[in-house]
């Protein structure tokens, strides 16, 4: 029987991508495989005693002008709300984010079937909290900067 | 010039995929595949500042052309950058970027987002035809 790895891998590099696979967890048959698409790098977690599950994900930068970390994880708290099929976990020391997706479609083959679905989900989660994270820094920053200009008497 | 898709493979490298070459006396071409759907780059030979990337999609026996046609038309005024052809003999469609570059060079920092409109335009297009046969069906 193939490894659900390699059946994974050989799915995403049919569909013209190439895959780096680096094993996580060599004993436990936890491996990961990273492979780029529309510019994101996705990952794809997979495990040998556990053929059925399987987990996407991939990270947000967030600009370093838009950093304040008690903020953003409400902000991502909030996006968690609009994408309960997926979850935000702030990391790098609110440099990033990671966008995380746990599916259990039964089978490798189940999987790869789905699996350009469960990206664009993943993507378009992660898409949205960046959005919110970015628009409400900047709607702060221009709040602020009017208060400021208010204060000293210019508006 | 004397490769003129060198920039577009080192795109297709930045972009992670696979690609193939398959030049011939007229042209210069390379195949290459993202999540899953085929798309194809040409240069002339003849006219090495022409450059074409695009998408081929056969068009499903219950789709009326006279319907395609009108939403080709409507993405053709819409869209930036990319083109709608209908081929009705051979019910095919194609979606086309064409460009003229002094190198394949200035499309590299431009690929993704090329690629993103192109990958758009065909699901727009078919989203939008079966919409109306949802409508006609209703």
């Amino acid at each position: 029987m193939p490894l659900v790895r390699e059946t994974v891998a050989q799915f995403i590099e049919s569909e013209g991508h190439k895959v780096d696979v680096s094993p996580v967890d060599a004993e436990g048959g936890v491996s990961e495989l990273l492979f780029r698409t529309r510019g994101q790098v996705f990952s794809v977690t997979t495990y040998e005693n556990d053929p059925a599950t399987f987990t996407i994900s991939t990270a947000y930068e967030i600009p370093e002008w838009a950093r304040e970390r008690g903020r953003n994880a409400e902000t991502l708290a909030d996006a968690g709300d609009d994408f309960p099929e997926v979850a935000f976990v702030m990391a790098h020391d609110g440099g990033l984010f990671i966008v995380t997706c746990d599916e259990t479609p039964g089978s490798p083959e189940a999987f790869t079937r789905s699996l350009w679905e469960i990206v664009a989900r993943v993507r378009e989660a992660g898409a949205y909290a960046i959005e919110k994270i970015v628009d409400r820094t900047e709607s702060k920053v221009a709040a602020e900067k009017f208060i400021s200009s208010f204060m000293r008497g210019d508006q | 010039m004397d490769d003129t898709l060198t920039g577009v493979e080192s795109a297709l490298d930045d972009e992670g995929l696979f690609f193939t070459r398959d030049d011939d006396d007229e042209a210069y071409r390379i195949a290459f595949k993202s999540e899953g759907d085929r798309y194809f780059v040409v240069a002339y030979r003849d006219d090495p500042s022409f450059l074409m990337i695009g998408s081929g999609w056969a068009l499903p026996a219950e789709i009326d052309t006279l319907d395609a046609t009108e939403v080709a038309n409507a993405l053709n005024v819409r869209k930036k950058f990319v083109k709608t052809a209908l081929w009705e003999d051979e019910r095919d469609v194609l979606f086309t970027v064409e460009l003229c570059v002094n190198s394949a060079e200035e499309v590299r920092p431009h690929f993704g987002r090329l690629l993103d409109v192109l990958r758009d335009t065909a699901a727009e297009f078919f989203d939008e035809l079966r919409e109306d046969e949802d409508e006609e069906d209703i």
